[in-house]
């Protein structure tokens, strides 16, 4: 059941109508029905790898708090063992066959909705159990909620137990006030994904997939893949997130704009942010203070220097960090380059940090001054659009051609796709519908930038206005959005 | 106090870490930095930081830094 559907519309307006008018007491029931409602409306089939997850990490987090050490590796073991069996083992066996001529065949294997994003939840909550973050749930039915509440089981985001739970079990009132402010953010979503990204997927596919026959467009691609990936991700995150305040839950945010970033590093605080922490809590800083890397630190430090000796480890780990991020992303080599190439850019900028400093004062550059505040942004914008070369491309070739053609044989139009083919006859006007949605979002970006709440702005105008600002953004959808409506699948509900 | 401040200077100058309680709160400091006092700290006091105690309450000030240092010399 897509977001984007007459379906998830009526299902969720049924969901949050009943909440409010059920005994408070069952209120986090209902929201569990619901959930596994729509999980079981993705395939039956799936339902066991949920279930699976949701019992052994629930019993894992009992043993750990009842002092089982070894239920801490048996859990992860079982969790990430079955999402790499599923995500990897066709990648692993077309590798085996590559390199040595084999002809073991693939698996068929389906990836459940919403795998990574429970694993990764699952997890998580399991290892602050073991560091005392949190106490262990003794309600089995409520666990199960926690993993699979449905609006952030698909794309996430990320939940921590720890922010989450209790308000999932909260008992509450009806609040017109919530339930406004969360429509504002879901249609806001919608907005997004139905102006932009689905405009701007015609494009980005048509240039991905005829690089060779058409080469030359691939700036104009990349940067049509950059605001379709982000109105995308972001406006179904949007979507999420407004479905939960409707339900008085706050979910984590899972961009800041993206596009200010200053560097790489900033770009992955401001950009998917529930996974650059879970990364950050649960990868990065358990493998930077292991005893191994310890050991490779005092080593370091006796060949390199304090400063350099104190910062190669945490380059190191950084690369690993991102060296999976990129295996997340998909199994593909690619991929892979994908996050090294992140991982190394923030491995030589954390381990260069003291000589940015020096450097600075030497040039009298001041850390707050604005053309070096726009530098910094441009030149993050340009880093983050090669990477995405790679995320996009079917293979690393692919990137390394189109990134070559894109600077030898430049060009721009919109020839690559058929007139007749798009919802107004017309080769330019997804384009223009596309960038008008880019203008809109850039505008309210810059409001949230400087720290304005549009939402809390627009909720103290008259009826009327609010009723309007509604209405265009729901006009927009149907005179400018590419229809029809149900047919935009979400690029990250394949993780 | 005085070594954890002279730590915290030298691995990220130009902030008050007299005053200063917001050091995570107000991403003062990252996770680079973090890891940075971290493996000073381990080395400057013999002792042994985990993942668990990475937390904001003990990274926020120079005093939470010292009372968490006090704590694992147990």
């Amino acid at each position: 059941m897509s977001f984007v559907s007459i379906e998830f519309m009526v299902f969720t307006a049924v969901c949050a109508a009943g909440y409010y008018m059920i005994p408070k007491k069952y209120q986090w029931v209902w929201l569990l029905v619901f959930s596994y409602v729509y999980y079981l409306a993705a395939g039956p089939s799936y339902l066991f790898f949920i279930l699976f997850a949701t019992t052994v990490t629930y019993l894992g987090g009992l043993w750990v708090e009842a002092g089982a050490r070894w239920a801490v590796p048996a859990v992860l073991l079982a969790d990430f063992g079955m999402l790499a069996f599923i995500k990897y083992t066709n990648f692993i066996l077309g590798n085996i066959n590559g390199l040595f001529g084999t002809n073991i065949r693939e698996m068929k294997l389906l990836l459940p909705l919403g795998i990574s994003f429970y694993t990764f939840q699952a997890t998580g909550y399991l290892l602050d159990v073991h560091w005392k973050r949190c106490k262990a749930e003794r309600n089995p039915f409520r666990f199960a909620l926690f993993l699979a509440f449905f609006p952030q089981i698909m794309q996430g985001p990320i939940g921590r137990y720890s922010r989450l739970a209790d308000q999932l079990y909260a008992e509450r009132e009806f609040d017109m006030a919530r339930i406004e402010r969360g429509l504002y953010r879901i249609v806001w979503g919608f907005f997004k994904k139905i102006v932009i990204a689905d405009n701007a997927v015609l494009y980005v596919d048509a240039i991905f997939d005829n690089y060779n026959t058409m080469p030359g467009y691939g700036i104009m691609g990349i940067l049509l893949y950059g605001a379709q990936l982000y109105a995308d991700f972001s406006g179904g995150i949007d979507i999420v997130i407004g479905i939960a305040e409707m339900l008085g839950i706050t979910l984590d945010e899972n961009f800041t704009q993206p596009f200010f970033a200053t560097s790489i590093t900033d770009f992955w605080h401001r950009w998917h942010i529930t996974l650059g922490t879970w990364m950050k809590d649960y990868l990065f800083y358990p493998v930077t203070l292991s005893r191994w890397m310890g050991k490779f630190g005092k080593w370091c430090r006796t060949k390199f220097g304090k400063n350099i000796g104190r910062a190669l480890p945490i380059c190191l780990a950084n690369i690993i960090v991102f060296l999976v991020v990129g295996i997340w992303h998909g199994p593909a080599w690619h991929n892979i380059f994908y996050g090294l190439y992140n991982g190394v850019i923030i491995g030589i900028s954390g381990l260069l940090a003291k000589n940015y400093r020096d450097w600075k004062k030497k040039f009298g550059i001041e850390k707050d001054s604005r053309p070096f505040y726009c530098f910094q942004v441009i030149r993050t914008f340009i880093l983050v659009n090669i990477s995405w070369y790679l995320d996009r491309a079917g293979s690393t070739h692919q990137a390394l051609i189109m990134l070559r053609d894109s600077i030898t044989k430049f060009r721009i139009g919109v020839d690559m796709i058929d007139a007749s083919s798009t919802w107004a006859g017309s080769a330019y006007a997804p384009l223009i519908a596309a960038l008008f949605g880019c203008l809109v979002v850039l505008i309210h970006s810059i409001l949230r930038e400087r720290k304005i709440d549009t939402r809390s702005l627009l909720m103290k105008k008259p009826i009327v206005i609010r009723c309007l600002v509604l209405f265009l953004l729901l006009m927009s959808l149907v005179v400018i959005g590419n229809k029809p409506l149900s047919q935009g699948g979400f690029i990250y509900a394949n993780f | 106090m005085d070594e954890v401040i002279q730590i915290l200077e030298e691995i990220q100058p130009d902030n008050d870490y007299e005053t200063c309680d917001t050091l995570i709160d107000d991403e003062l400091l990252d996770s680079f930095a973090i890891l940075s006092i971290i493996s000073e700290l381990e080395d400057a006091f013999d002792i042994r930081i985990s993942p668990a105690e990475i937390i904001p309450e003990n990274f926020n000030s120079a005093a939470a830094i010292y009372e968490m240092v006090q704590r694992l010399q147990g």
